[in-house]
Order: C-alpha cells, then structure tokens, then sequence
C-alpha cells in the first residue's frame, strides 16, 4: 500500500474507533450518586420567554432540596437540553437523556407541541412521565403513567372558556350575544371548540364566530366587524402577538362589550403588562397564578417567589414568575413527594403513587384523574382593575389581576360593564 | 460498465454495513441522531440536483419535505399503509410540486425563482394549516405501528434512511456523470449558449426539479413516524431550508460527494452541538462556516482538495 492510502485508512479506523469507544465508554461514565432528572427545554425559539422561567423554577427546587439533604439521601442533579421549541429535536433529546447520560427521572418541557413527541418514547419504556403545560396530549394514548401539572382538568377544551361564561352568565342585566374570534392556530382552536359548547350551554346568542390568519398585523377591520354586531359578550382566544394587537385596535375603534377576553395569551407575562398598561383595566381573561391573598396562601410559595424574583434578574428571564414558574416547580415538588414516599425510583411505583395521593404544592393542592390530568380544574378568571401606568412594581401586590373565579380563590368583585373598569 | 458494477458494490456494502449497525443494537441515540444526519444526506443530495448541477437555488425545500411528511400522514390517517407506500407516495407527490416548479422555470430565473420557491413553503403551509384532516394548525400525534424490525421503530427507520441515502448519493452520482449532469452544467454556465448548442433544456431543467423533488418527499415522507408528532410550524422549518443550501455549499455543489460530506459535517456538528452547547450556538456555527466556506473555499470541501491536490 502506498503510504497516503495507508495513512488514510489509519485516520478512518482511529475515527470509527474513538466512535466505538464513545458508544461502550458512556455508561461507564455514570455516576452511581445524584439522582438524575433530565429533560428538554425551550431556551431558543418561540416559546423561550416562558421556557426559562420553567427552568429556573426547576432549579430552585433541586437547590432547595440539596439544601435539605437531597432526595434519599442522593442529591438531585438536573440533565437538560435546549429543544429550540422543536418537536423534531425531542426524540433525539430524550433518547440521549436515557440512553447515555442514563438519567433517572424524566418531566417534559414546556408545551404541548414539545409534550406530544415525548409520549410514544415514555410509553415504549414505560416511564413515569410529568407533563409541563400541555393541552389534552393523553387523551389519544390514554397512558396511565402521565401527569400534568396544568390546572385544566378533565375537559381541557372548555376549560379555558367556563369561568368566563359563567362569569357572564351571572351578571345583571344579563348580555344576550356573543362574538367570539380567534387565530388559526393550535391553542385558540381548542378554546375556540370549547366555547362554542358553553355558549350554548349557557343559552347565549352568537352573533360572530370568526378566525384569523396567525400572520396577521392590522387587527382593526377584525375589531370593526365584531363592534358592527354591538355583541355583549367578546371572547378572544389568541397568542402573545395577537393579544396585544387585539386590546390595542379594541382602544382605537372604541370596542364597548359588556365582558371582554377570555382566552387571551401573553396579557400574563410581565413584559406584555408592563408595555400595555391601563389598557388592560376591565378585561377579564384566564389566568393560572395572581398575587392575591387567596393564591398566597399556599405553603411555599411565598418563599419561592423571593427566590425566584431575586434569581430571575441576574438571569434576564421573567422578572415577577407569577404565570408558569410556580407550576414548574410544582411539578417537580409533586415528583420529590413522590420518591420520597415511595423510597423508590422505580417508575411503576412512582406512577401508582402519583395516581393515588393528593399532593401539597406551591399551588395548592394538586390530584391528578382522568388521563393525568387534575382532577378538578382549576383556571382562574381574573379582572385587571386601577392600572394606572406602565411600572413593573405595581403588579407585584395584590389588587391588580382580582381573581373573580373559582369561587374558593375568589378575591374580589367584578366591574361590570367593560366600559365602568375601562378608565 | 465494470464502473457501475463498483458503484453498485458500494452501494450495496454501505446498506449491508447500516443494516448490521441497526442489527447490533449498539446505544438507541446513535439511531437517532444518525437518522437526522442521515436524513440530511437525503435533502442535501436532492437539493444539490437542481440547486448544483443546474444553478437554480430553491429555498423552497421545506415545502417538498413537508409535502413528504404530510403526504404519509394522509396515507396514514385514510389507510394505515406500511412505510414503503408512505415513502414511494411522497416521493411521487413531491415529485409532481417539482414537475411544476420545474415549468415556473420557463419564466423565472435566477433570483427570481428563489423568492417563487420560498413563496411556495408559505403557500403550502397555509393550506396544511387549514386542512383540519391532517392535524391543522394543532398537530397531529401519530402512532407507530407494533412490532417492528430491529426492535424498536427508530432503528429501523435508521436502517431505512441508509438505503434511501444510497439511493439518492446513486441517483445524483449518475446524473452527474451522464450526459444529462454534463446538460445541466452547460445550462447553469448559460441558459441561452446551452440551448443554441441544442442541449434541451427546458426538459433538463424539467427532470432535475422532478428528481429533486421526488428525493425530498421521500427524505420526509419517514418523518411522521420519527417524531410521531407532526405539525406545520416544525415540518415546514426554515431550518431545512438553510441547511439544504449551507451542506451542499460547504461540501462542494459541483460532485455528489459535496453534499454528502457536507451533510455528515454540518449535521454531526449540529447534533453534537445540541446535546453539548446552547442551540443559539448552533445555528450560529451554520451561519459562520456558510460565510467562511463563501469567502475562503467557494467550491467546498471539494474544491478544495481539488486545489491541494492540483498543486
């Protein structure tokens, strides 16, 4: 053999090699100690202002439990990757988490679209699997080791939309019709299902019923044509993007409804918030968290809060937390209870114990039923009163974001009509 | 003739040696991260026909990919069909899009066809959007079938994608060394000089984008039963569009070879770089070895050991 061919067939077989090395040398790298909790998370792409939130608040309990001497007696160490909000990449991700960096615990991340490719890969192996807000992903696979931590309940699809007709329903005098719009996309779509069952539950009229392309920019002919039907109710189920471009072309045209929001995304986080102001006064839209006295009653999560909020500026993400933060850590909270009840890592175990107890967390008291899910949902309707300006700090007390429902969290009245709250 | 029999062998001893990798059963992530990369093979191979030989630039690759992929899901909602059906009916319905895009060249050129190919992703993925059948706007999960071969579904997929590799690298090395490789050259060096020297280039162009189109559906048409979670956001992903052009160009787009060490390349790089950096990072590393490849080796990897060794 000639020397160059011979030097080319060496580099081949010391690259195949160190492959080959690489694929046996991984388990032996495994560390017998910490317990090992991996998952995907979104730090790039669409859905990164909430996915490293989600992460902080994760890494806070696995501090606040080393702190208290670990998980039986193993500290907890946290295995994860950036999924770039692509379902694409999960497979890939989570194979690595359990093939070779040998995790022992797995959660999802953030998402519905991210959850969804997760689940064959947990039901191939039979893992416990806690979800991080997604959308009725079980009620195809129906797998009995699933649990999410988002408080929709049972029946997913109305559970965005009940607290505000039924909010609607009891007002007096009582509004008649309902225009209801939203974008042609994933989340809005299932609201949008959903509401259209309770209008007629409750015996509404609709007068609007329309969708939008997700790319839109101008909202203000949407708007127009909804105020041309003089409806009542408005129920908008729309993204960040569009709920802002939605109250801000409501304030332009004039919209007057009785009762406005609903199914609004983004008006929670901070940042929208902060840039949208008084504009928010009198929408009543879903919410899973408030800093009213009722939610801070829940053991721990004042501390959490702290925490949060002094780690959350040094890291630029979410200055308050108050949506997804004290769910993520919620979730993990529920998965701790769990090992250290059952003394076990075992995932049948795990999965029979989660099933079977209810569960005391930052959020309240969490049990898990039907497909995972809680049991009882628990979506909050809450009213934006008296903001008055831009500042951040005046959303961090109560009295802002009202919690009008459920009636047990309930911390305030409703300001009827739209119009009486607007200024 | 004794050439292609060699090529053949190769070919056959590459499937052979992907087969027994699937039958080893070694760690489950090689599969998976080696279907990605293997799969980009496929895209950058395909992209390369009309994008290389022929010099027409088609951002549009998501949309040949995504027709693929949704292509299965249909096939998968109505019949359940096996995979082999999934792949060929891609293949055939992406490969009609290409027909299509191929006649567009008739009228279009050079920059112009480009922004047309990218305005045809976003056409497509609307109407996919607004097809509720095939999972809409919201996804759709798809459930892989029981009991398949090697094991476990993945490995099998991995074990498919080799073939289909070889296939495309076959398809694509034989174009090039024909005449109708040798046409597409002339026509990407001039259009008008070509045909006044009566090479057919409308039908060139016209089998080029066919080809090409059939090679992308069928690197998407697998797709579904990977991520068992298919929505337009993720399927029409400008990544496939950019890594379609960048893995060619790095390689080298005037060989079959160019795309293939461009994707084995870019795709370990981003693989790597997702389980190890921050994916910020990743796609930062496509953007700085594309300029760098532009600036200092315009023909690739291959151009450049061509020029080493012509020294």
């Amino acid at each position: 053999m000639k020397p160059q061919r011979i030097r080319r067939w060496a580099l081949t077989g010391g690259v195949i090699g160190a492959l080959v090395l690489a694929g046996l040398g991984a388990p032996t790298a495994r560390a017998a100690e910490p317990i090992r909790i991996g998952f995907g998370m979104a730090l790039t792409g669409g859905l990164s202002a909430n996915g490293k939130p989600a992460l902080l608040a994760v890494q806070i309990w696995k501090d606040d439990v080393n702190k208290r001497g670990g998980l039986l007696g193993r500290p907890v160490e946290l295995v994860y990757y950036d999924d770039q909000t692509n379902p694409a990449t999960v497979p890939g991700i989570y194979t690595k988490l359990l093939d070779v960096d040998k995790v022992d615990l797995v959660i999802s991340g953030y998402g519905t679209n991210l959850i969804a490719p997760l689940m064959p890969i947990a039901m191939e192996r039979k893992l416990t699997i806690m979800g991080m807000f997604g959308l009725a992903n079980n009620e195809k696979y129906q797998y009995p080791n699933y649990f999410q931590i988002q408080p929709a309940g049972p029946d997913p699809q109305t559970s965005t939309a009940i607290g505000f007709f039924e909010l609607a329903a009891k007002q007096t005098p009582r509004p008649q019709t309902v225009a209801i719009v939203g974008a042609d996309a994933e989340y809005p779509q299932n609201a949008l299902v959903g509401a259209r069952e309770l209008i007629k539950k409750f015996g509404f009229k609709t007068v609007y019923d329309r969708t939008y392309p997700p790319s839109t920019v101008d909202y203000t002919p949407i708007v127009r044509a909804i105020k041309a039907t003089n409806a009542d109710i408005v129920f908008v189920a729309s993204y960040p993007p569009d709920s802002v471009g939605m109250l801000r072309a409501a304030h332009e045209v004039g919209l007057q409804p009785k009762i406005f929001g609903g199914g609004m995304v983004g008006l929670q986080f901070t940042s929208v918030m902060t840039s949208m102001g008084p504009m928010l006064n009198g929408v009543v839209n879903y919410d899973f968290w408030a800093p009213e006295p009722t939610m801070l009653a829940f053991p721990g999560i004042k501390e959490f809060l702290k925490e949060y909020q002094a780690r959350a500026e040094k890291a630029g993400v979410d200055p308050l937390g108050y949506y997804l933060p004290p769910y993520s850590y919620a979730l993990v909270q529920v998965l701790g209870q769990a090992v250290e009840a059952t003394k076990s890592l075992d995932q049948q175990k795990l999965a029979d114990y989660l099933r079977a107890t209810e569960f005391n967390t930052v959020v309240g008291k969490v049990k898990f039923g039907k497909n995972g899910e809680w049991a009882k949902g628990r979506t909050l309707m809450v009213q934006y009163q008296k903001v008055h300006g831009t500042g951040i700090d005046q959303f961090r007390g109560p009295g802002k974001k009202v919690v009008l429902y459920p009636e047990e969290l309930k911390s305030g009245a409703i300001v009827y009509p739209y119009s009486a709250a607007k200024n | 003739m004794a050439r292609s029999t060699r090529t053949l062998l190769v070919g056959l001893a590459v499937v052979g040696a992907g087969i027994l990798l699937a039958a080893l059963r070694v760690n489950p992530y090689v599969y998976f991260a080696g279907y990605v990369i293997l799969q980009y093979v496929v895209i950058a191979t395909a992209w390369n026909i009309l994008g290389g030989y022929a010099g027409y630039v088609n951002f549009g690759t998501p949309a040949f990919f995504a027709l693929g992929a949704y292509t299965a899901v249909f096939l998968i909602q109505s019949t359940r069909a096996p995979l082999p059906v999934l792949i060929l009916a891609g293949g055939l319905v992406s490969g009609l899009l290409g027909l299509g895009i191929g006649y567009l060249t008739l009228r279009l050129r050079g920059v112009f066809f480009s922004i047309a190919t990218l305005a045809l992703s976003i056409v497509l993925q609307t109407m996919i959007i607004n097809w509720e059948y095939v999972g809409g706007s919201r996804g759709l999960s798809v459930i892989r079938p029981s009991g398949p071969p090697f094991g476990s579904y993945v490995t099998f997929l991995f074990a498919v994608m080799v073939l289909l590799s070889v296939v495309a690298v076959t398809v694509a090395r034989f174009i090039e060394r024909s005449w109708v490789g040798r046409g597409l050259a002339a026509l990407r060096d001039n259009e008008e000089a070509a045909e006044c020297m009566g090479v057919p280039t409308l039908r060139l162009k016209l089998f080029a984008t066919t080809v090409s189109g059939v090679l992308l559906g069928v690197a998407g048409a697998p797709f579904p039963y990977y991520v068992t979670f298919v929505e337009p956001t993720s399927a029409f992903n400008l990544d496939y569009a950019v890594n379609a052009l960048a893995m060619p160009m790095i390689g080298g787009t005037t060989s079959w070879v160019g795309p293939v060490i461009g994707a084995v390349l870019l795709g370990t790089a981003q693989q790597l770089a997702t389980v190890t950096i921050s994916s910020e990072m990743n796609l930062f590393i496509v953007g700085v070895v594309l300029v760098a490849f532009v600036v200092l080796a315009p023909e690739g990897i291959v151009g450049l050991v061509r020029r080493v060794r012509g020294r």
